[in-house]
């Protein structure tokens, strides 16, 4: 594992092929999480925020060991201007989603219906996108913005 | 305890044990899939805080280092565990803005239905009044009454007409303000019902017509349900301050019903009336005892409807 150094002001980011976690089990996820965590921290998230992104991460990372039986996740910091950010890539070679509107819907899954899951992300994160196309494979992006 | 819940409590309490040992995310893994556990098992947010909060206290006493230390450092995952409810929880908030946008889009469907019918289905009925007139005109006078029940009848259809147009939509309401278009609405469920409305209003303002259009939705539901199941012979529909509150209050003397036990049997009514008292910011609370009437109170907030009014 590639390690991330952030020092003070003096930000190191790391590149994207360097925060790539293959899911295919729980400790996966635990490890995904972890390094999502860390990055949070690292580019000054609360560990409130950072705890949302770990949240995050597991319900990704959930539907790939559900859906696709195994993918991956890619953590990518973010900076425009002074601001950082942590972008979570899901990705997997899984089915697709048929149905990607309905997908999103609290009412679709058994996560949904307990507002977890994709609309779960959603609102967690700042930015949320997928791409799927419902032949194969999927394609989530994440994203929050540190707002302190 | 269910066994479900104890199994929750036991998994909670060796996961908080390994994450104070020291095993990281692991543990704060473990957590956060226990609290989605929690709320998928539909456990109430006070009992996981309860399971959680015991767990806790467990390991305060068993570990030698102090209590604070302890407490600080279980703090990354009692978050942890409460993440799925924080996610639940947007979903309730954002489900709740999406319903009050739906209700005001039905409110405005329903007033302009309720205009339709009552502006231009009346027109037309009063130009059948005038070929009706121009046939009567065109018959031998001995044939000129026949046309009269048909007359007295289409009379019952347009004041069945603006009947339905007003309590869809009261033009009262929107024209003159809540107090008007309460006191239309208790005469004509006095009439139908046979029972003494009184409506007593002690506010000195009109409020924001969000807040007008609840109150008037909330009486309707009540008046509805008091002449349905009540059997009462009176009922008091009251407005008033209290302590920079708006309160509505329905007050039968009618048969009364145990609160606890309505349940489902609350229905769709109660639970849509509570729910668009809770977009004004306010409260529903039901008292009643088997035989001795029920009464409905509702606080409502005043600071909301200055928020409200001015955000128009």
């Amino acid at each position: 594992m590639h390690m991330t150094r952030l020092r003070g002001a003096q930000t190191v980011i790391v590149g994207i092929e360097e925060s790539r976690v293959h899911i295919d089990s729980d400790g996966a996820i635990v490890e995904a999480r972890q390094r999502g965590r860390s990055l949070a921290l690292g580019l000054g998230f609360s560990a409130g925020s950072a705890t949302l992104i770990a949240t995050s991460i597991s319900e990704l990372a959930r539907n790939i060991l559900l859906y696709a039986g195994e993918g991956e996740i890619a953590l990518q910091p973010l900076r425009t201007g002074g601001r950082y950010g942590l972008a979570v890539f899901a990705s997997d070679h899984g089915p697709g989603i048929a149905d990607l509107e309905r997908a999103l819907e609290d009412g679709y899954s058994t996560s949904g219906r307990l507002g977890l899951g994709l609309p779960g992300v959603r609102r967690l994160m700042d930015e949320f996108e997928v791409r799927t196309n419902g032949v194969g494979g999927t394609v989530v992006r994440a994203a929050m913005w540190n707002h302190s | 305890m269910k066994d479900s819940e104890r199994m929750l409590a036991e998994r909670m309490t060796s996961a908080l044990n390994s994450y104070l040992d020291g095993s990281g995310e692991t543990a704060l893994h473990a957590a956060y899939e226990l609290g989605r556990d929690a709320l998928g098992s539909g456990l109430g947010l006070l009992s996981h805080a309860t399971m959680l909060d015991r767990a806790l206290l467990m390991a305060v006493r068993d570990r030698p280092e102090g209590a604070a230390d302890v407490i600080e450092r279980a703090e990354p995952f009692l978050i942890e565990a409460f993440s799925p409810f924080e996610m639940a929880q947007r979903a309730v908030r954002d489900t709740n803005a999406v319903l009050r946008r739906l209700d005001r889009a039905r409110e405005e469907e329903v007033k302009r239905l309720a205009h339709e019918l009552h502006d231009e289905a009346g027109q037309m009925l009063a130009v059948v009044h005038l070929d009706l007139d121009r046939v009567a005109n065109e018959l031998p006078p001995g044939f000129r009454d026949r046309l009269e029940p048909v007359r007295a009848r289409l009379r019952d259809v347009e004041l069945q007409l603006r009947r339905i147009s007003h309590e869809m939509r009261p033009t009262a309401l929107d024209d003159l303000g809540l107090l008007p278009a309460l006191r239309f609405l208790g005469e004509g469920v006095a009439r139908r019902a046979s029972i003494t409305v009184r409506v007593e209003d002690e506010l000195d303002r009109r409020l924001s017509p969000e807040v007008e259009t609840v109150l008037y939705r909330a009486v309707q539901e009540a008046l509805t349900n008091v002449a349905r199941h009540a059997e009462a012979t009176r009922v008091t529909v009251r407005l008033e301050h209290e302590d920079g509150l708006v309160v509505l209050s329905v007050t039968d003397d009618g048969v009364g019903f145990d609160p606890g036990r309505a349940g489902d049997g609350a229905g769709l009514g109660i639970t849509g009336m509570r729910e668009r008292l809770a977009s004004i910011g306010g409260t529903l609370e039901i008292r009643s005892t088997p035989g001795k009437g029920t009464m409905l109170r509702a606080p409502i907030p005043l600071v909301e409807h200055a928020a409200h009014s001015a955000g128009r």
